[in-house]
């Protein structure tokens, strides 16, 4: 069902939706850049729909809205662990189709992968709703088209700021609220079909002729394992467990877990100095293997769904994109 | 409602015995089975959690040997009977014992890597007649390193115990390792080519320390004319959950903590840090 | 011929070695130029001068070669340098098509600044802008000088007043994966302000010099832009007696305060001056009044705010020519 709303007729939807929710969406984080006087588009809670950032890509994904990058699991005070409180509000996110396509890549992991659901990610993951973003354009990094992650049909709404209005497609209402304010209207979503750069994707790499490829040792050469390119992804999954002892408490502390890198230092250290994958060209090849080749091995699809923020996040200009292409015509170039 | 996978259970220090200056082996109150090659995730709370390797169980405990190589084991060495220790677990693949049965089972480890496999040599020490013939070649670095004297006395017993340490050195000499078995010195590749392999088809072998270490100890075996498959081995890498989630003991497609530690050698040998 | 040097170099042409020839002197404030005035320098040069230009230390531009007769068609030719360069950005000159109305303060120069540079914590030009506002036109021979981070591209080190851009770094615990890229970094090119203490970062305000680096380091955004803040530096100089490096004045300064120092600095010499010399840099008369004296009549009317901190003392060092060098072979 399609609905469109004008600004205060969405942001009286919006004003609703947050009793039950806390509501997500990319905006306008004044000064938030790295550089001085830089803007940044990240995600944080709206009020209103002004606040949403249509025109840009968002720098962050939108996974720290419920897989937060510290997260605390347990509380400890002598003997007792204490389950940290989880917050039985909705959460609803504004994202892109291709957002939505790494969130389900992320469930492969924490939900499907191993014997048992990740505890933690679950209980925030089942009060997520998706509102999906338009891509009308694709932006300079996208390659989403490439990766098949440009469309989806998985969201209880659509949004889209057209001539003053907002335009909605609703699959699953929320407490009946988009059709309370809406004023129903014929609205189908629209995606990208085309991409300004397109990727010829590795369709089955064969790991013994990819490890002893020179390229490595380039963007080996150039990385310099800072991390930016997984922190921004939104299907980047890894963490590292963390207990501490309060400073001012030394009884009582607790477990949390934080976002971990496969780029960056530390990543595979063992208590007693082993460790894996020490240069930066091997952990290109370890990240790279596993978004285009190893989860789909695993899992069916490919874990990297070409939003592009890696690309635009590299402080020294490695465009994942372009190391895909590269495989891929690589190996078509090797067949044919 | 889903469990929550990361809630430890506590369990008692019924016991704790000095194997070397940095290894202890603790007994703890337990009621698991794990399955021998599995391991679990150890934790002290406030001073972290690590993928220990269980190195013996029975009734109503299990015993894991630690070496005192980080926060948390230095926290655990702090420990002592009548305290506790935080656990998950069991987890992993471990060895497929039954089909070790009525095999010439060699086990050949390095250093620590003898702990994962204690378990299975007291099973076989227990019921002897279910293997053909059993050999143990195992290797430290130096006397002192030595792990296990007095189980390795035990074993010599019934079956061919062979230690050899990388070097001497100033505080040990191969007087600490029991007269009963054979002992050398030099690396434990050298000590393949003399095993006596009376009937190929029926050896299985059992590979279990550094990532060096097993790697040149298993192409030793290859050459001696072995087949892929009848090799097994045990990684041990960084992991952070233990359940297929944090990342860290990936390789390839592969998740250590659930897929291994314990793969056949055809797989293992594939895989690529 | 009869010229009169005083009047001649106030209005920012010079004496030359060559007795018939002077030059001119273009400032820029901010070193920051519209190349649509640029072919106006190039035809001064052409038509009354030697053809060439010489960019000065100062970031602006000397013009050689040109006779003195030209001083006054050449002044009228640089109204809408002056105009486009100065009065626009607030700059009183009475009579902008009589050239420039005095020469003694010097350009204010500054980096690129935040325009361009990663490092920079402002906006440079800005400022020198607005300093140039304030302390021009004026004849106390003063070198002010504007630089966006303590890497000091500029040596503002090496001015009488010397502005360092500070940024406060702000740190959201949660949003640090415990990298400590930001740590290294700064043990490695400041002042190892930051530690880690349970898996995050404590810094060490004391020792911060608000550089910025940790932000640019941070992949996560957990260190993110604060307040904007300068240090002042002050009394550094070159010259034939005692060059030294500049002291810290103030540091975590807001930018009014800045202004107002640069203000008060002129109170401060017109009232300390000694008149019997042809000039006095002002560095040697702080030499002569003490520092006491200099902060009390600096801070006149200043609301230094809650988090900038003053110097206790002047810490200078630098050589005195005349007795700092033992030479080997007397």
């Amino acid at each position: 069902m399609g609905y469109k709303y004008t600004a205060a007729a969405f942001n009286q939807l919006l004003e609703n939706l947050r009793k039950k929710h806390r509501v997500y969406a990319p905006i306008l984080l004044k000064g938030k850049g790295k550089f001085s006087d830089a803007d940044l588009v990240g995600y944080d809670e709206i009020a209103r729909v002004e606040e949403v950032v249509f025109n840009q890509k968002s720098y962050f994904s939108p996974k720290e809205t419920f897989y937060p990058i510290t997260q605390t699991l347990f509380y400890f005070a002598g003997d007792e662990f204490k389950e940290s409180v989880v917050d039985e509000k909705g959460i609803i996110v504004f994202l892109r189709a291709c957002d939505i396509q790494a969130v389900e890549r992320l469930d492969k992991i924490m939900l499907e992968n191993g014997l048992s659901p990740d505890y933690y990610y679950e209980r925030l993951r089942k009060h997520l709703k998706f509102i999906v973003m338009d891509c009308q354009e694709s932006f300079d990094s996208c390659f989403c088209v490439s990766m098949g992650t440009n469309t989806t049909k998985n969201y209880s709404a659509s949004v889209r700021y057209e001539n003053g209005l907002y335009l909605s497609d609703v699959k699953i209402d929320i407490d009946g609220l988009f059709a309370l304010y809406g004023e129903q209207f014929e609205v189908s979503p629209q995606f990208v079909e085309t991409n300004k750069q397109m990727v010829q994707v590795p369709q089955n790499l064969n790991l013994e002729s990819v490890a002893i490829n020179p390229i490595w040792e380039e963007y080996g050469a150039r990385c310099i394992a800072c991390g930016r390119c997984t922190v921004v992804c939104p299907s980047c999954s890894c963490y590292t467990m963390q207990d501490i002892f309060y400073e001012d408490n030394p009884k009582c502390g607790e477990r949390r877990r934080v976002w971990a890198s496969c780029h960056i230092d530390g990543f595979t250290d063992m208590a007693g100095g082993h460790s894996f994958r020490r240069t930066n060209g091997e952990r290109m090849r370890f990240k790279v293997m596993h978004k285009i080749n190893d989860f789909k091995q695993r899992f069916g699809v490919h874990m990297c769904v070409g939003c592009g923020r890696c690309d635009n996040a590299c402080p020294e200009y490695i465009s994942l994109a372009h190391c895909i292409d590269r495989l891929g015509k690589e190996e078509v170039g090797n067949c044919g | 409602m889903v469990n929550n996978n990361y809630l430890p259970f506590k369990a008692k220090i019924l016991d704790k015995y000095q194997q070397t200056e940095l290894d202890w082996t603790y007994r703890l109150e337990c009621q698991i089975k794990p399955i021998f090659g599995q391991f679990m995730e150890v934790s002290l709370p406030g001073v972290g959690e690590c993928p220990i390797s269980i190195s013996d169980f029975g009734e109503g405990y299990i015993e894991m040997t630690i070496r005192t190589v980080g926060q948390v084991t230095e926290g655990i060495e702090k420990l002592n009977p009548e305290d506790y220790l935080y656990l998950r677990g069991p987890y992993g693949i471990g060895f497929p014992i039954e089909s070790f049965y009525n095999k010439h089972l060699i086990i050949a480890t390095g250093g620590t890597g003898l702990a994962p496999v204690k378990s299975i040599i007291n099973y076989f020490y227990a019921h002897p007649e279910l293997l053909k013939q059993c050999d143990i070649l195992t290797g430290f670095k130096t006397p002192s390193d030595v792990l296990f004297t007095s189980d390795l006395d035990k074993w010599s017993q019934l079956f061919r115990v062979e230690v050899t340490v990388d070097k001497l050195d100033e505080f040990g000499n191969l007087e600490v390792i029991p007269n009963s078995c054979s002992r050398k010195t030099g690396l434990i590749t050298s000590l393949i080519p003399e095993v006596q392999l009376p009937s190929l088809e029926d050896v299985r072998v059992v590979i279990v320390g550094p990532p060096i270490m097993m790697r040149y100890t298993a192409q030793e075996f290859l050459c001696r004319g072995l087949k892929q498959e009848n090799i097994w081995v045990s990684f041990e890498r960084k992991m952070s959950c233990g359940l297929g989630k944090c990342g860290h003991c990936k390789i390839d497609e592969t998740y250590v903590c659930l897929e291994g530690p314990v793969f056949n050698f055809t797989k293992a040998q594939t895989l690529l840090d | 011929m009869t010229i009169n040097t005083k009047r001649v170099m106030k209005n920012a042409w010079r004496i030359t070695r060559d007795r018939n020839l002077t030059c001119l002197r273009i400032r820029v404030p901010g070193g920051y130029l519209p190349v649509k005035l640029l072919p106006l320098i190039q035809e001064i040069a052409e038509r009354f001068g030697n053809g060439a230009v010489h960019i000065t230390t100062r970031q602006g531009f000397e013009i050689p070669g040109i006779a003195f007769e030209h001083m006054t068609e050449i002044n009228a030719l640089l109204t809408p340098l002056i105009e486009e360069l100065e009065v626009k950005i607030g700059v009183t000159i009475d009579q902008p098509d009589q050239g420039y109305p005095s020469a003694g303060t010097r350009n204010v120069v500054a980096c690129i600044g935040n325009k361009v540079c990663t490092n920079a914590v402002f906006d440079t030009t800005a400022l020198a802008k607005d300093i140039e506002k304030i302390i021009y036109p004026n004849n106390p021979h003063v070198k002010i000088a504007v630089t966006g981070c303590p890497n000091d591209c500029v040596k503002v080190h090496m001015h009488d007043i010397g502005i360092l851009g500070q940024v406060e770094p702000l740190y959201d615990a949660q949003r640090c994966i415990g990298c400590q890229a930001c740590i290294n970094n700064c043990h490695k090119v400041s002042t190892g302000a930051l530690t880690l203490v349970n898996y995050k970062v404590k810094r060490d305000a004391s020792r911060c010099i608000g550089c910025g680096e940790c932000v640019l380091k941070c992949p996560t955004a957990a260190w993110t832009r604060g307040g904007k803040y300068y240090r002042v530096v002050i009394m550094g100089r070159t010259g034939k007696k005692n060059p030294r490096v500049a002291a810290t004045f103030l540091e975590w300064a807001e930018r009014e305060v800045v202004l107002k120092l640069c203000a008060n600095l002129y109170v401060y010499i017109d009232k300390h001056i000694d008149r019997s010399l042809p000039k006095e840099h002002v560095g040697y008369i702080v030499d002569r009044t003490g520092y006491p004296i200099f902060k009390e009549e600096m801070l006149k009317n200043v609301d230094l705010g809650s988090k900038a901190q003053l110097a206790s003392i002047l810490n200078f060092a630098g050589p005195m020519y005349d007795n700092h060098v033992s030479f080997l072979n007397t």
